[in-house]
């Protein structure tokens, strides 16, 4: 046998446990019932922000804890704890994505991925001078 | 209805160029291939023409398209969407490149000009050489056709589509006026994009994606004319070219995220840069297989697999940034144009087609006769490729979990730390790579004198040790993975540097490898050194401990600066003197002060990290970074309240006695005696109203008095009524409620103003160290592999 082909044999070793870490070390999208019934695992939650609300961001206070209510896309509604600084524009959001886990009756989310709509509105075309659409 | 106003022969002149460029690419590939299979050089001259008329083609839609911007012809969709009349010229390229089509065409324009390079030096390749390129030309130009074969809309064309026929806009009452090119103004920029980074990185990382053609190509022709070494020697130049130009373009990206970006940072594993890093590893990769190749004959599979999966990643990576597959896990993906499934398509073809000539001519590789010594250079350079091979195949299967999704259903994600995911994973095929890179050149062909080799790597090896134990305890690095990389990134500066000045003798003829891999060894150090040191300084003074939340809870990384409030922050005292406006920026001014000898504080340097407002797509924050040569200290808003809130003033009521003293926010007031017969301001009172002051001698912050003189009146003795004193200067007033006769104490209402609080930021900084022997690493490895593909034509 050919030094290189032990070599490869290794390789293929090393990719099929890489693989399998990575999925293992993985973490997975769910929705926030799945989500509350496993606590201690990691989640990705889709939803979007509730505007009504209230969101609560004390900087004095905490400049690193914000929270909110999120839905996700089965219109369960959780108050969520972000450990971060509210991000800007976050009102504008059309869809968050939080990472982080259940405790309690909260989801603490440890980061957030935001999708703004940074697509026109439909329908929506400026004018050099709004007075004259 | 006709339309006066609208430019349309510019998008029929570029809608012509499309066609024909997309005609001349079919014309070019079939020609050429007729003519490697029949030999003949009818065919031969056919597809020269056909080339040439292709390239004119697609350099007239690349100049079309750019009159339509800079003339800002906003009835095209494209221009449009990419572009407004706000927006300074300068990035007037920003938007060229902003959409899919320009990114393509960018591409397509890249391909041509690497073609006509080639039309002159590929010589007696020309036919099957040209016919790859043509055929991937071929498959290129469909995503700019813009037309439909049976309902399914194949590419999307800037040239014709206009706003007013674009599905968003169909029926808007604004196109009833037959001048409304005249009052439309374009969407606008990403404020993302405008960045000069942003000018020069898409169109580097393009060129060093169309650099992989040529490799391509020429294997594609040696397979097909089965000659399955030759091809090599004039392909070799190329491979190590676009190793040079996409390198330092994938770092570009790194530095633009640095300079511009606030997640803190050079390299965030995004799916989109590890996109454009993993097809960077396999040329590596087969660039150095090539060199085995070229000496010893050895590795032809390898090569073939190594140069096509290059090729493919780079589809590959087309395909995950411009089909939407990618979603919301990137932030700078494209918007999704519908293209995914004619994206996959093409993919698919280049894929398939690499297979299926590598099984065919499978059985007709040179085989290798003789094993190779474990001491000879081939064989390690053989696992350097392996391991570079592995670690893109573990980047790509992480990157590709959306895509392994959308075919299998899945719900897989990358772990929340998505940074130390990849870093952990790396760091291993760093170290194995580095010390790879640093024994490379001491090993020789065939095998190794091993007392030689030591002898003459000992003194990199003793240098590298101090250096090693030097930095590791001066930086305190006792993570033992982290000392292994310090040693071997060290090793490979070391050695590589040792071999030019005593082996090579400092001459420039033939250090080009040896430059470029101390470049690498020092990049791989400053990642090392920055990475594993980087410290979030903005933590340390922080008001609240957020540790009671639980141990997960570690990411307290921002500080609340209230305007001209000082805090300590790692070695500084920070203080935020105020924001100023300027255009759709917002500048907030960070002063960094130390405390010198005497005790007094002195101001090192000022930080300005701003906001670029931008209604309709968001809000940008951007960093600002003090540059030291050892260190950098990077700066950004996490938080700003851009409107003014109005504070509600604080109202509470004191039952006191004379003598008694309330205590305000700001101050502390005593009461110092009744006033039957004031001689208050207040005009409003008559003979028959009885009114009694309270005096009050109030104290300031600076121990100031003042003193003010509330009423309490008895109107016409018999409406009670309150007549306040105030000290505007503090906000303060304080009102005569009341007289309880039973007790002897008096009511009085004490309202101040809450400090406006909006004129505050929420800051994070980080310090980090050494990432100037990154970017410095960067260059000398550019540099190098430059000096190698010179040298290398040269030769041939």
């Amino acid at each position: 046998m050919k030094k290189s082909h032990i070599a490869l044999i290794i390789v293929i070793a090393i990719l099929i446990g890489a693989m399998v870490t990575a999925i293992n070390d993985s973490s997975s999208y769910a929705d926030f019932s799945e989500a509350f019934s496993e606590p201690s695992g990691e989640f990705h939650v889709v939803g979007k922000l509730n505007r009504d609300r209230q969101m609560i961001y004390d900087p004095v206070s905490n400049p690193d804890e914000f929270i909110f209510y999120m839905t996700d896309i089965k219109n369960e509604e959780k108050k969520v704890v972000l450990h971060k600084s509210k991000p800007q524009d976050f009102e504008r959001s059309e869809q968050i994505v939080l990472i982080g886990s259940a405790q309690g009756d909260e989801f603490h989310a440890n980061d957030i991925l935001m999708k703004c709509p940074s697509k026109y509105q439909d329908g929506e075309i400026t004018a050099k001078d709004q007075s004259q659409i | 209805m006709t339309y006066s106003g609208e430019h349309l022969l510019i998008g029929q002149l570029g809608n012509t160029f499309t066609i024909l460029a997309f005609a001349f690419s079919f014309l070019s590939m079939v020609a050429y291939f007729l003519a490697d299979l029949k030999k003949d050089d009818q065919y031969l001259r056919i597809g020269r023409i056909a080339y040439l008329a292709h390239s004119i083609s697609v350099i007239g839609m690349v100049a079309t398209l750019f009159a339509m911007i800079f003339n800002q012809y906003f009835e095209y969709h494209y221009v449009w969407q990419h572009s407004n009349t706000e927006m300074p010229m300068k990035y007037i390229f920003s938007c060229f490149w902003e959409g899919i089509e320009g990114s393509f065409m960018i591409w397509t324009f890249w391909h041509v000009i690497l073609g006509l390079i080639l039309f002159k030096s590929v010589k007696s390749w020309e036919a099957p050489v040209m016919s790859v390129i043509s055929a991937v030309q071929f498959f290129m130009l469909t995503m700019l056709l813009g037309v439909y074969v049976f309902d399914y809309k194949f590419g999307s064309n800037p040239f014709i589509m206009l706003l007013r026929e674009h599905p968003d806009f169909l029926g808007l009452p604004l196109f009833n006026n037959p001048d409304y090119t005249e009052v439309i103004d374009g969407r606008g920029l990403n404020p993302l994009l405008q960045n000069y980074w942003m000018v020069i990185h898409p169109p580097f990382v393009l060129f060093g994606y169309a650099t992989a053609i040529v490799p391509f190509a020429y294997a594609i022709a040696g397979l097909l004319r089965g000659k399955f070494i030759e091809w090599v020697r004039p392909a070799l130049p190329w491979t190590f070219f676009g190793i040079g130009v996409l390198g330092i373009g994938v770092l570009m990206g790194g530095a633009w995220a640095y300079e511009s970006l606030s997640f803190g940072g050079f390299w965030a594993w995004d799916p989109v840069e590890n996109a454009s890093l993993v097809p960077w590893l396999t040329m590596v990769g087969a660039g150095h297989l090539m060199l085995i190749q070229r000496k010893k004959g050895v590795s032809v599979f390898s090569l073939f697999l190594m140069v096509t999966i290059t090729f493919c990643l780079v589809q590959y990576a087309s395909f995950l940034t411009k089909s939407g597959v990618l979603g919301e896990t990137s932030v700078h993906s494209f918007t999704d144009l519908g293209m995914t499934a004619q994206l996959a398509i093409s993919l698919l073809f280049f894929i398939g087609l690499s297979i299926f000539l590598i099984v065919k001519n499978f059985k007709k590789f040179p085989k290798q006769d003789r094993e190779e010594s474990s001491t000879s250079r081939e064989f390690w350079m053989f696992v350097s490729a392996l391991v570079l091979l592995m670690s893109a195949f573990i980047i790509s299967f992480s990157t590709s979990f959306p895509v392994i999704n959308q075919i299998f259903g899945t719900n897989l994600a990358t772990s929340g730390e998505r940074i130390d995911y990849y870093n952990q994973w790396l760091t291993p095929f760093a170290i194995i790579v580095s010390f790879l890179v640093a024994i490379g050149q001491f090993l020789s062909y065939t095998k190794t004198d091993m007392p030689r080799f030591w002898k003459r790597l000992s003194i990199s090896l003793g240098l590298s040790v101090i250096v090693t134990v030097t930095m590791s305890y001066s930086m305190s690095i006792y993570n033992p993975i982290y000392v292994v990389m310090l040693l071997s990134t060290s090793l490979a500066a070391f050695a590589n540097l040792d071999y030019w000045a005593r082996i090579l003798k400092g001459k420039i003829k033939g250090a080009g490898p040896s430059i470029a891999h101390f470049g690498f060894g020092l990049l791989l150090l400053g990642i090392l050194v920055s990475t594993s040191q980087s410290t979030v300084i903005s933590s340390n003074s922080s008001l609240y401990d957020i540790s009671v939340l639980g141990d997960d809870f570690d990411n307290n990384e921002n500080i609340l600066l209230m305007l001209d409030d000082t805090l300590i922050m790692g070695d500084f005292l920070v203080a935020y003197r105020g924001k100023r406006s300027e255009d759709n920026f917002i500048h907030y001014q960070v002063d960094y002060m130390t405390m010198n000898e005497k005790g007094v504080l002195e101001l090192d340097f000022s930080l300005y990290p701003f906001l670029q407002l931008n209604p309709r797509m968001g809000n940008v924050a951007e960093p600002y970074t003090k540059h030291y040569a050892h260190k950098d200290i990077y700066t950004h808003i996490s938080y700003a309240e851009l409107e003014d809130k109005d504070a509600k003033p604080t109202s509470e009521e004191h039952s006191i006695v004379i003598g008694d003293t309330i205590f305000t926010r700001t101050s502390f007031m005593v009461f110092d005696s009744l006033d039957r017969n004031p001689q208050s301001s207040f005009k409003g009172l008559s003979e028959n109203d009885l009114a009694i002051g309270a005096h009050f001698t109030l104290f300031d912050v600076d121990t100031k008095a003042h003193h003010l003189e509330p009423l309490f009146v008895l109107k016409d003795r018999q409406y009670s009524m309150t007549v306040p004193d105030s000290l505007s200067e503090l906000g303060i007033k304080i009102g005569f409620e009341g007289i309880d006769p039973e007790k002897e104490n008096f009511k009085f209402r004490v309202v101040e103003d809450q400090p406006k609080f909006n004129d505050f930021i929420v800051m994070k900084a980080i310090v980090f160290p050494g990432i100037n022997i990154l970017w410095l690493g960067c260059l000398i490895m550019g540099l190098g592999t430059f000096f190698s593909v010179i040298q290398r034509i040269r030769r041939n």
